[in-house]
């Protein structure tokens, strides 16, 4: 048997997939941690608790400390996928680590009545 | 005269047993002589016969040697014939595997919004166990394994690894180490630890732990993996003993019908690249202690912990962008949104991305900066190579 050197492939995927990252875990439900839900690093997280976060849970503790940043800037930030960075934030909310801001809800409609109340009031004013 | 008589009678008597005793002599040499000579001539005999047995077996030996060895012969053919065509197979699955891993990535990057994700990350969970199997095999059967062409963290390393089994969140890194892989050490480290962390998996309980540690012993790094499974007895621990060192190499047909490739793959890989592997030690739980023993040659001190970074594919920026971005913040602590200073994610121009650190308070500065972003995205626009077919863009 001959011992030519053949040359191996080159692996081009990043060495710790994305599965890894997130430890196995699943997405969180849709509602929780949308593009533009704040989230902070709580007041009271200890420095114990994060040496144990893998780096890339760590990363987003940092730049989420001593202020609020937007999910979708933490995911441009971390140049992680937007979903790995859901299931990041979930699971350091489940340890304590972060609090999120819902944001803030759309307008409601606006009652009808009180329009058409307005624009019969304009009618009578102006003269249609 | 009887007196006469008498004596005649007896000197008769004595000369005839004079002749008598002479002739017996005679008789008796006679017959001993010939007895000698039938012997001499029987021992002649039955020493050639001797010769002949020996020469006979001999080349019985001889017969049963060139027949021993040309089974041998005969039988590693047979080995290598199978080898040659498993070999081929198993490269075509490794670099299938490879592949279709890297555009998995691609797409998990595609649709990270999407909650197609989770289903995603399972598929590229299922992928790169098939792709550590068909490594394993390729390397059995002589292949050489996938390289990486840049040293890693031994933390990320064993990630790597983890991916690679069926039940990793089993798996916890105890420590975050400041130790690197060299390049050429990355896949085969991943894969060896990979098998070994199988290993762990599937001889103790389902939600059993397993813990890694590192630890630094003279010039060599140990990467430790401690199970709580029911451990091994003398006798599969001195079979273990005998594979990874290498004694005892398995024929493919002996590894069962359902194939233990573990410790075959993980012996050559050591072998090849010149780490050792022991597996005799007993866990701190009762199980079993495996040991990743890595020479100097294949480990140095990284000047950086395990990062975060290496997960981006822009991976330089990501690093200097953070770093820059929590030193930058209000007077009040509140990060300052970068999108405004640092085209994060929409201009990848990675040099001016590091280069153009903001100045806080210079809005000057910032403004001009932005129209700076906007000029060069409007000169890249007109780079690209499918050029504008209607006008110039000066109109």
């Amino acid at each position: 048997m001959t011992d030519e050197p053949e040359p191996g492939l080159e692996l081009t995927s990043s060495l710790v997939p994305l599965f890894v990252i997130t430890n196995g875990r699943s997405l969180p439900p849709e509602h929780a941690y949308e593009r533009t839900t704040l989230v902070s690093a709580s007041q009271d997280a200890s420095d114990a608790e994060a040496r144990t976060l893998s780096p890339e849970a760590r990363q987003v503790l940092e730049l989420v400390t001593g202020g609020f940043l937007s999910v979708a800037e933490v995911a441009a930030h971390t140049h992680l996928p937007l979903g790995i960075v859901r299931i990041l934030l979930a699971q350091l909310e489940e340890r304590g680590l972060i609090a999120a801001r819902k944001p803030i809800p759309r307008a409601e409609h606006v009652d009808r009545d009180v329009l058409n109340a307005v624009l019969d009031g304009l009618r009578a004013r102006f003269g249609a | 005269m009887t007196q006469d008589a008498l004596v005649w009678f007896l000197v008769a008597l004595a000369v005839i047993a004079i002749a008598a005793v002479w002739i017996l002599s005679r008789r008796n040499k006679a017959v001993a002589k010939r007895k000698a000579e039938i012997e001499a001539d029987l021992n002649q005999q039955l020493s050639k016969a001797d010769e002949q047995i020996v020469s006979l077996t001999r080349e019985l030996q001889q017969f049963k040697d060139e027949h021993e060895e040309r089974i041998r012969q005969a039988e590693e053919a047979a080995e290598e014939s199978t080898k040659a065509v498993l070999k081929g197979s198993a490269r075509f699955l490794q670099s299938l595997a490879a592949e279709q891993q890297t555009l998995l990535e691609t797409i998990q990057r595609k649709y990270g919004g999407h909650s197609v994700l989770g289903d995603l990350l399972e598929v590229s969970h299922a992928n790169a166990q098939m792709s550590r199997k068909a490594q394993g095999i390729a390397v059995v059967c002589g292949a050489p394994l996938g390289r990486r062409n840049k040293p890693a963290s031994v933390y990320d390393v064993v990630r790597s690894a983890m991916g690679q089994i069926r039940n990793f969140e089993r798996v916890s890194i105890m420590q975050q180490t400041g130790f690197a892989l060299k390049a050429s050490a990355v896949s085969p480290v991943a894969l060896a630890v990979a098998e070994l962390l199988d290993n762990a998996a599937s001889f103790s309980q389902q939600n059993a732990p397993i813990e890694v540690t590192f630890q630094r012993v003279q010039k060599n790094l140990c990467i430790v993996i401690d199970d709580a499974g029911v451990g091994m007895s003398d006798e599969d621990r001195q079979q273990a003993t005998a594979l990874l060192s290498g004694e005892y190499r398995p024929r493919l047909s002996q590894l069962g019908n359902q194939p233990k490739w573990g410790f075959p793959v993980i012996a050559l890989l050591a072998q090849q690249y010149g780490f050792r592997v022991d597996v005799t030690g007993v866990s701190r739980y009762g199980g079993v202690r495996a040991v990743v023993l890595l020479p100097e040659e294949l480990w140095t001190m990284e000047e950086t912990t395990p990062s975060p970074a290496e997960t981006g594919q822009a991976a330089g920026a990501v690093g200097n962008v953070t770093r820059a971005d929590s030193a930058s913040r209000t007077a009040h602590g509140l990060p300052r949104r970068g999108a405004r200073q640092i085209p994060v994610a929409s201009v990848p121009d990675r040099d001016t991305t590091t280069a153009a650190l903001p100045e806080p308070g210079d809005a000057g500065q910032a403004a001009g900066r932005s129209l700076g972003a906007f000029q060069r995205g409007t000169l890249s626009g007109r780079r690209l190579t499918v050029a504008p077919s209607e006008g110039t863009d000066e109109a």
